[in-house]
């Protein structure tokens, strides 16, 4: 739409400062990171921020409720001469009505055919990375892990204390959520008796059910605080004990270390070793 | 059925009157202790918000005194409110407990579940005594939150400390025993009538009003907030909530299932702070705030710790306090809330408040 954009770097230690400093104490990691991001991105001087309030991304669910304020929220941290683009994007009806309000958004910066033309080129090159995702062979390793949790803290290697690149080196074979099609996640998502209405949990319920047969163990990493999670550990634990496979609950905040994560990871990844050998 | 239900204040007793003209014998859980909610923590999963533990507690307790059916709200979101019900039946489930778990919501697809539900919710009724009973138990919601709200203006006001809430403790129970709209009537005047008495009106210092804003939990739950309306009352401050039970069942209940609940107004009084609803009290929080600013000397908000709409209401609030010229304490409460440390801060906010009003009385500059 002829936009100049202009990415915040990886999340690293200054990001994460500012965030603490500003943010509510309560907010859980990954908002404090935003927070800390929409902060670098101001400081290089961006006039005009894309922060969309991400409602829902598929019918009848939610993503969180800290998405829903998450524009008001930093628009409290940010000068007043960094202006904040917030287009409501909300599926809770039909993912129609996400395709309308993404081509609303652009409608006062570029023509309509622009407009149309942008959103279907973006379409296609989510779809390339969903593709790509979901037909990454992992790794060959001795144990085959699960690793489940949002994507924005599992895929951080900050924020998560590079858990992906530890796993590998302690031999892990790791699989994800995002390697399971959306339509499979859902259906198997349906095993509970009430399924899950955060978008997020609900994928990971569905992909533990598609991996739980073939994995040795599974780890559920979750931000302090989070509402979702709380209860999808609960439910992930309950079935992992049913099948009686190996789980590990990571509760991760701005005072975890990444030489407790790695101790955990270690004896985890014994207790698997030893199990599998009987 | 011996139906059990978890509390939310004082409306047990209306929900005592509901559940005797739907034909089931209530079984009220005892008023929330430290027992229930050690009781209800050590099931939940840890970090789940203070409600949940506490109303897992309510359960426990309830089915302890020989409850065959457990009912609760549930709901689709985003707030985790909505799913409390599935998570408290799994658990009750697992504990062993042979109990019937209704959750009343807005079934989606599940039919036939639906339909058994709603077959022993009204199976037992009849339909003059159902409507007797829904009408009993709207009257007692109504009168006691009207007997509530006076008795939070005659509370900084008493002659005697302490005496308010022993009047209406009595009060409370003689409406719970009512049988009548027409008692009810009258329990209400004699209410108004015995609350006057106990006020001293010689006196004529101003008395202070602060609002309360927050999660509905928190704020309706004498025991989760540590008593927080009489702890202002006894500072000589006049709480003033902002949330009805009644209300609140009128809109998402009644309104909401025709269609006709809409947020507007609450998006008006939030404009320029937060734009859409974040689910539970979030939006209210912030609205009410901006709101009330006007007619109020100070405002407190209180949640469960990691209740989600409210931390990003309390991220917010800080500006509605500053352009409002409002001062806005937030207050965090948990299983772990120490009444000392509790005490202190609202011991403190008042004299930040009193001292606001002198310097706005002299015109001179204390801070």
């Amino acid at each position: 739409m002829g936009f100049r954009v202009v990415v915040s770097p990886p999340t690293n230690k200054q990001i994460l400062e500012w965030g603490l400093n500003a943010c509510v104490d309560g907010a859980c990691l990954a908002v404090k990171s935003m927070v800390g991001h929409s902060r670098a991105l101001s400081e290089q001087g961006i006039t005009l921020l894309f922060v969309p309030k991400i409602v829902s991304v598929a019918p009848g669910e939610y993503t969180c409720a800290n998405f829903l304020g998450l524009p008001d929220l930093l628009r409290q941290y940010l000068p007043s001469s960094t202006t904040i683009l917030a287009p409501t994007l909300d599926a809770r009806k039909s993912l129609g009505a996400l395709t309308q309000s993404y081509v609303r958004l652009g409608l006062p910066f570029a023509s309509r055919g622009a407009v149309k033309r942008a959103w279907r080129a973006a379409c296609q090159a989510q779809q390339t990375l969903e593709k790509s995702l979901q037909a990454t062979q992992p790794h060959r390793g001795r144990l085959r892990i699960l690793l489940l949790g949002p994507r924005y803290l599992i895929d951080d290697a900050y924020l998560s204390n590079n858990l992906y690149s530890h796993l590998q080196t302690l031999g892990a074979e790791l699989h994800t959520s995002a390697q399971v099609p959306e339509t499979v996640a859902r259906e198997l998502g349906k095993a509970l008796d009430k399924p899950l209405f955060w978008s997020d949990t609900r994928r990971s319920v569905g992909a533990l059910e598609h991996f739980i047969q073939r994995v040795d163990g599974v780890i559920n990493v979750a931000p302090f605080g989070c509402g979702a999670e709380s209860f999808a550990s609960a439910l992930i634990a309950r079935r992992c004990r049913e099948k009686k496979v190996a789980m590990l609950d990571l509760i991760v905040d701005e005072h975890t270390s990444e030489v407790g994560i790695i101790t955990r990871l270690e004896a985890f990844c014994d207790l698997l070793e030893r199990k599998k050998s009987g | 059925m011996r139906v059990t239900f978890p509390h939310l204040g004082n409306a047990y007793i209306a929900i005592e009157a509901l559940l005797q003209g739907l034909g089931h014998e209530p079984v009220t859980p005892p008023l929330s202790t430290k027992r229930t909610i050690e009781w209800g923590s050590r099931y939940s999963p840890e970090d789940i918000c203070l409600p949940f533990k506490t109303i897992l507690g309510n359960m426990l307790e309830g089915i302890e005194l020989g409850a065959d059916s457990v009912y609760m709200l549930g709901g689709w979101g985003p707030c985790r409110l909505g799913y409390y019900a599935e998570i408290q039946r799994i658990i009750l489930l697992d504990l062993g407990k042979q109990v019937e778990f209704v959750t009343l919501e807005v079934p989606r697809g599940n039919w036939g579940l639906a339909r058994e539900r709603l077959r022993s919710i009204f199976g037992s009724a009849r339909i003059r005594h159902l409507f007797r009973g829904c009408q009993l138990a709207w009257a007692k919601l109504s009168v006691l939150e009207e007997v509530e709200n006076l008795s939070l203006q005659a509370r900084p006001r008493e002659k005697e400390r302490g005496s308010v809430s022993r009047f209406l403790e009595g009060q409370l129970q003689k409406i719970r025993l009512a049988q009548s709209v027409k008692t009810l009537r009258e329990l209400k005047e004699e209410t108004e009538a015995g609350l006057q008495d106990l006020m001293d009106r010689v006196s004529s210092h101003a008395v202070l009003r602060v609002g309360i804003v927050g999660e509905i939990y928190t704020v309706v739950e004498p025991f989760v907030n540590l008593r927080l309306e009489e702890r202002l009352g006894s500072l000589g401050v006049e709480a003033v909530r902002t949330i009805s039970l009644k209300e609140w069942i009128e809109d998402h209940v009644f309104k909401n299932a025709l269609g006709l609940y809409n947020q507007n107004s609450l998006l008006r009084s939030a404009a320029g702070y937060l734009h859409s609803f974040v689910g539970g009290h979030g939006l209210e929080s912030v609205a009410r705030s901006a709101e009330l600013s006007g007619c109020l000397d100070g405002i407190i908000h209180i949640y469960p710790l990691a209740c989600m709409p409210e931390i990003m209401a309390h991220g917010i609030l800080p500006q509605v306090s500053a352009d409002k010229q409002i001062p806005i304490l937030s207050l965090v409460v948990d299983e772990h809330a120490g009444e000392t440390g509790f005490q202190t801060r609202l011991e403190a906010f008042v004299d930040l408040l009193q001292r606001r009003i002198y310097q706005c009385q002299d015109g001179r500059k204390y801070i």
